[in-house]
């Protein structure tokens, strides 16, 4: 075991007590934009102190968590709820009701709302490119459209709030919490209160469900307490309540899509010219990747022989905004197929065929180089799915009810419909610490196996998934595999766990490493250790459309969607009656596991299209009325693999629900309304507006 | 104020404020780490507790409505028939609630199983709808819960129903 500590369960951050610790809560600004704020010195009982970044001016500390995004607001604001400071004693009840009292005076400024129209300021990441000649395919196709396609702010309804703790041990730091990337974790910390990173330990507590909200925001929390403990030399745990969580933790980002395209007289396009603009709020150290990974997608399954792609990350005076579930493909994959339907209607032919001739085909490319090696598998999905979800059958039947009673709210109103999408392995980012996963597996002399990687941080079925690959690898039962402790001091780092594209990569790598341990295993004497890891080195800057092209289908995992739904005809509400899938995702190495997390994800993925949008100006009273599906009210929900069997590789599925979910589900709504709206979320009254426009 | 309360068959007398909640008392006087009390609201099922033999949301109840009650949480069920047999359906079902759920869901299911040994889909649906966790399934959960009520009744009535 070299000393490792093997576990089932990781810790939970809110169960966690250490002798003499204390917690913190954060005081925060009541205004979006300020400058010159003070907070006045107040009377606190015996035993609490309050922290603000001018008492920290003294202290060997960094408080700025980046350039532009301090730990703790130093002279302005940048958005409602911003940490101006900590108040911190033994009573985590009290501390909080400290903090909320807390009057700061400021000279407020108008806060910067506006980010569809954005100054040259607000643009935080911007990335363009264009293939073809975009503006003569204008001139000269016949059809010319445009719409834009907005998606709302979601929150991520994480199963713990956000926090951390920060212990002393010896002469290390502990930092215990929940994040998608411990060794992030480590590095933030280690450059708040200046110190080697080889004097932070990462001690990962149990994660639950993050859906990407846990790629970097632990780690401001986490120095935010290091800080403190720090300054108090005791341990120190701040622990969000969670309401505090829903209102000022990172949420999904807001965007607005607009598509140009130019096509013939049967809807084949000549022309794409896009514009993405994603809202990250007040900052995001991912913006890149997001802005990349939805310039990627956007162009979805289809071919075109000119596109432009301008896509932009606007900083706002709200709060932090960023990635959910497949960090920026969803909401550009969303607004083509969303555009696609809207060029079916108006040339007068169904959304199946409009996809289908303008889909990609093998040997070709969307940007000239790279051209596909096998067609996209578009029509054998929709076929599967017509049949599994008696397609043809209800969308006539829905067609029919709608023209007999257009607008009507009598009978019933209902649509489906279905669309294929694709799930990558790429990433664009060129930190390598982004991309680097390490695996290190030890066969002991019990023939036990411990896996060693902090992305064993993962989900129960993840680990189940991974420990499955492993005992097969070496002929050895699942009992015996193990996991090591994912604490920094004994782990190697690794890139971070995503939602799905971190966990298909240590699949291979502990199969790799397994492999390694297989040739071994009969020639050395146990125990035998090995490791495997991976490295992808991209250029970050993306610069041409062949660098862009060559990784649209990288890896890719394919499925098709169907999604049913009808609307409540007194509110309004689109309620999913049932979903299908089908899935092309490599070789599931366990079956149920993999089909118990995707109705996870699907159900996930359908609050994504019916909760309502978070408000960042008005926030308090949003808090629990932002609707989620209940499990007693539950869709049917269909799962089909395809193709499973053929192959010895493993790709990412977690992600397909996210991507393809809300493009039918929009389609369908489209169908059940007989207009388009070109938003999602929307609440039932806009339904109902719609409606009764016709 | 004082209060006389019995919790898992250990009769106890707790300092308690104007304003305290059972699960403020059970968690930071009696240091029950079973409860992850999270929402404070009645609505995530972390919380939740037998009081005087019913399953009660600990963060809804005042703490002086609590006084003379009989309380029992997760630990005193954990070494149990029932909720080992829960444990091991969950785990037959390869559902795999989080463990910031799983003692709430095992008391859940404990609880419908205690009321009605042949629950249905809808039964136990709604009544795991009041853990709002996402983290199973449903599907598997609801296969976990069959699997339970079918080990608990051959164990009580020595009949394996459906």
């Amino acid at each position: 075991m070299n000393g490792r500590e093997r576990y089932e369960t990781l810790p939970i951050l809110g169960a966690l007590r250490f002798p003499g610790m204390v917690h913190a809560s954060t005081i925060r600004s009541t205004v979006a934009r300020a400058k010159n704020f003070s907070l006045p010195r107040e009377q606190l009982p015996t035993g609490y102190i309050r922290v603000i970044a001018a008492d920290l001016a003294r202290e060997e500390t960094d408080l700025a968590y980046a350039d532009d995004f301090p730990l703790f607001a130093v002279d302005s604001v940048s958005y409602k709820g911003q940490a101006l400071g900590l108040i911190i004693g033994p009573d985590p009840g009290l501390c909080d009701e400290l903090a909320k009292a807390v009057r700061a005076e400021y000279d407020e400024e108008e806060p910067e709302k506006e980010w569809e129209s954005f100054s040259s300021s607000q643009i935080a990441c911007r990335y363009a490119i264009e293939y073809g000649n975009v503006d003569f395919a204008f001139s000269k196709s016949p059809r010319k459209e445009r719409s834009v396609y907005r998606n709302g702010i979601f929150d991520h309804d994480y199963s713990e709030p956000m926090g951390a703790l920060a212990n002393w041990e010896y002469d290390k730091m502990a930092i215990y919490c929940a994040s998608q990337w411990p060794d992030q974790v480590r590095k933030a910390v280690a450059a708040a209160v200046k110190v080697s990173e080889v004097d932070i330990v990462v001690r990962p507590t149990h994660l639950g469900r993050s859906l990407d909200g846990r790629l970097w925001f632990p780690s401001y929390v986490a120095c935010q307490a290091a800080i403190a403990a720090k300054l108090c030399r005791k341990p120190v745990k701040i622990l969000y309540t969670r309401e505090e969580d829903f209102l000022y933790t990172l949420k999904q980002a807001r965007s607005a899509v607009t598509i140009k395209s130019a096509s013939d007289d049967d809807g084949r396009l000549q022309a794409l010219d896009i514009k993405i603009i994603i809202n990250i709020g007040v900052f995001n150290p991912n913006a890149q990747e997001i802005v990349h990974q939805a310039a990627a997608a956007v162009t979805g399954i289809y071919s075109c022989p000119a596109i432009r792609i301008e896509a932009y990350a606007i900083r706002s005076n709200i709060l932090p905004l960023g990635a959910m579930g497949s960090i920026g493909a969803t909401h550009a994959f969303f607004s083509i197929e969303a555009h696609l339907n809207h060029l079916a209607k108006l040339a007068g032919k169904t959304p199946a065929e409009i996809k289908t001739i303008n889909m990609l085909s093998k040997g070709f490319s969307n940007f000239g180089v790279h051209p596909l090696d096998s067609d996209i598998p578009f029509a054998k999905f929709h076929k599967k799915l017509e049949m599994i979800s008696d397609y043809r059958r209800k969308y006539a039947s829905y067609e029919l009810v709608k023209k007999r009673d257009s607008g009507s709210r009598d009978g019933i109103i209902r649509g489906i419909a279905l669309t294929v999408g694709y799930q990558t392995g790429r990433s664009f980012s060129g930190k390598l610490s982004m991309n680097a996963y390490n695996v290190e597996t030890t066969l002991d002399r019990n023939l036990d196996l411990v896996i060693s990687t902090q992305s064993s941080i993962a989900s129960e079925n993840l680990r189940a998934m991974w420990r499955a690959t492993a005992a097969a690898a070496l002929s050895i039962p699942e009992s015996s595999v193990h996991f090591a402790s994912p604490n920094s001091d004994t782990t190697l780092p690794c890139g971070p766990l995503t939602l799905s594209r971190g966990a298909s990569i240590v699949n291979k790598l502990i199969e790799r490493s397994c492999r390694a341990i297989q040739k071994k295993r009969f020639r050395e004497s146990l125990p035998i250790v090995a490791k495997a890891q991976t490295r992808i080195s991209r250029d970050s800057a993306l610069s041409s459309g062949a660098s862009l092209g060559g990784m649209l289908f990288d890896s890719a995992s394919w499925c098709g969607t169907a999604v049913e739904i009808e609307i409540d005809r007194l509110s309004g509400e689109p309620q999913p009656i049932a979903v299908w899938m089908v899935i092309d995702a490599g070789r599931i190495v366990k079956k149920e596991l993999a089909l118990s997390s995707l109705r996870s994800s699907i159900i996930s993925a359908l609050n994504l299209c019916i909760s309502r949008d978070f408000d960042p100006e008005k926030p308090e009273g949003q808090y629990l009325s932002h609707g989620q599906l209940r499990l007693a009210n539950l869709p049917f929900i269909g799962i089909e693999f395809m193709d499973s069997e053929r192959t010895t590789v493993s790709k990412g599925l977690g992600e397909l629900p996210f991507l393809t979910i809300p493009a039918a589900f929009h389609s369908a709504l489209t169908q059940a309304l007989g207009v388009e709206p070109r938003q999602l979320p929307l609440s039932g009254s806009e339904i109902l507006r719609l409606l009764e426009s016709q | 104020m004082i209060i006389d309360i019995t919790v898992n068959n250990v009769l106890k007398q707790v300092q308690a404020r104007s304003g305290d909640r059972l699960v403020d008392i059970l968690r930071n006087e009696l240091s029950i780490s079973s409860l992850q009390p999270d929402c404070l609201r009645g609505s995530c099922g972390r919380c939740f507790v037998f009081m005087d033999g019913r399953l009660v949301h600990s963060c809804l109840v005042p703490a002086f409505k609590a006084k003379g009650s009989t309380i029992s949480t997760y630990e005193a069920m954990a070494d149990s028939a029932d909720a080992r047999e829960i444990l091991l359906a969950f785990e037959k079902a390869q559902c795999s609630p989080c463990a910031f759920c799983r003692t709430s869901k095992v008391m859940a299911v404990a609880d419908l199983l205690a009321r009605n040994p042949l629950p249905d889909k809808e039964e136990i649906l709604r009544q795991l709808d009041m853990v709002s966790c996402p983290c199973s399934d449903p599907v598997s959960l609801v296969d976990a819960v069959g699997i339970a009520a079918e080990m608990r009744n051959k164990r009580k009535f020595n009949r394996a129903d459906k």
